[in-house]
């Protein structure tokens, strides 16, 4: 592998803790990794490397941190105390920062009715268990627009505005 | 006690009969439930969580501002709002740089953060709070002479210094001794905490892959013990394990796999004499076998 284009301070950009450089590459976070029988696998190990070897092409292309459960059993098992988990999110960030069909489409339907499911929408569904009418966002507009103002002023939502525009 | 019922979006959304299992029992054992009325996504951690801390911790700032203003703790059942509500508030809680980011934007809502509120588990607040000889107390009909197994959630187990509340993370018990409580019998089998796979990219990225790895824990559960239910406390476990069986009969054309799966709130509030139409209806797999065993 050619090292001589690679970015050496790629770590500090993505995660900047000195636990990743601890990483000694014993596989801990893929045991009972469920995403590691995964086509292509998630191997957070490998992942680990290319973010302190710098290989910022290589990485900018990978798509199994989306592949990633978030059960956090690598979190608990790493003797090294990488925090594996955090190590995932922390790619995905540095990939949706970077490129922006990275940014998953499940942030746009949370800003504009506020959840990924359409929450309350089940009128008769609910009614029909003797549930009470919920009091979702969606159902409060003044609140709806409160929280978009919010998050209109957050890196993602400012930086890719264009795609929370009303049509 | 009262506390702030966070629903998430898969409970009210498509499975609304676990959130009437909550609003139920939960009242009948001195737990008093609140709407967190206007709340957002936890938020999912395929989500903001996946972009940027300021959209990830604003949101999760607007959800606990909402039981602070009302003073109260969060109870939740999905596993990955338990988490996601849990590390988001640590995040703020150890970084006061981030809190105070995240309260100059909050505060162009009229909202101020201290960061009072904690999230709990259901589970927890039913074994620590309420605890077993309570639960056994409150019933009128029970499992007795019933197998079951365990399904626990990741979400409340690891990374334990952050989410957890069990003695041993690597042990768990509440559940197992939470189901005991209701008269059944409880088995292990080789998976039992193994995850259940079925949040995030993993069954959308691999679908047969994710398949393959719920169906190595049924064969386990069915090989190995004489399970007639599956007791999970997560909406993601009990939507995954119910409904990749369903799949797993119609691809290899089989009924062998018919385990009903039920959020212990659903077990609870049916051994409490609640109408099984209003907790325990909508399934993948059919729940009668075991309602119809209540004695």
């Amino acid at each position: 592998m050619d090292f001589s284009q690679s970015n050496k301070d790629l770590w500090k950009e993505i995660y900047n803790t000195k636990d990743l450089l601890h990483c000694f590459n014993c596989s801990t976070c893929i045991s009972g990794c469920p995403a590691s029988n995964g086509e292509p696998p998630l191997l957070v190990r490998n992942l680990a490397r290319m973010v302190v070897y710098g290989l910022e092409d290589e990485l900018y292309d990978e798509d199994t941190p989306w592949a990633c459960v978030s059960c956090s059993r690598c979190e608990e098992m790493c003797p090294m105390d990488v925090k594996p988990f955090e190590l995932i999110l922390a790619i995905r960030k540095w990939q949706s920062t970077n490129d922006e069909t990275r940014v998953p489409p499940s942030i746009v339907e949370i800003y504009t009715r506020g959840y990924t499911q359409a929450v309350g929408m089940n009128v008769e569904l609910r009614k029909s268990l003797g549930l009470p009418e919920l009091k979702t966002i969606t159902n409060m507009p003044e609140q709806m627009k409160l929280y978009q103002e919010m998050l209109m002023k957050t890196p993602v939502v400012k930086e890719n505005d264009y795609m929370f525009k009303e049509e | 006690m009262k506390l702030c019922l966070f629903l998430g979006c898969n409970t009210p959304a498509i499975r609304p009969d676990v959130e009437q299992a909550i609003r139920l029992t939960m009242p009948e054992l001195g737990v008093q439930l609140l709407d967190t009325e206007g709340y957002v996504c936890c938020p999912a951690f395929g989500s903001f969580p996946s972009t940027d801390d300021e959209s990830w911790l604003a949101s999760s700032g607007w959800n606990l501002s909402i039981a602070e203003a009302k003073g109260l703790d969060i109870m939740v059942e999905c596993g990955s709002c338990y988490s996601s509500l849990r590390m988001g508030r640590d995040h703020l809680v150890h970084d006061k740089k981030k809190l105070a980011r995240i309260n100059e934007l909050l505060e162009l809502t009229g909202r101020k953060l201290k960061c009072k509120t904690k999230v709990h588990h259901v589970s927890k607040i039913l074994y620590k709070d309420v605890g077993t000889e309570k639960i056994s107390k409150a019933i009128k009909k029970n499992l007795k002479g019933v197998h079951g197994v365990i399904q626990y959630p990741c979400h409340t187990l690891f990374p334990s210094e952050v989410v957890g509340f069990e003695d041993s993370p690597r042990e768990p018990k509440a559940l197992r001794q939470l189901t005991e409580a209701l008269g059944a019998t409880v088995d292990t089998y080789s998976h039992e905490l193994s995850c259940c796979g079925g949040a995030g990219g993993f069954t959308n990225n691999s679908p047969n892959e994710a398949t393959e790895f719920a169906k190595a824990k049924l064969d386990a559960i069915i090989d190995e013990t004489k399970a007639e239910f599956i007791v999970v406390s997560c909406i993601t476990c009990l939507m995954h394990l119910d409904n990749i069986q369903k799949k797993l009969n119609e691809t290899e054309n089989t009924d062998k796999y018919n385990i009903p799966v039920f959020d212990y709130n659903q077990l609870l509030a049916l051994c409490m004499g609640f109408d099984a139409k209003q907790v325990a209806s909508i399934s993948s797999i059919s729940k009668d076998s075991i309602i119809n065993k209540l004695k």
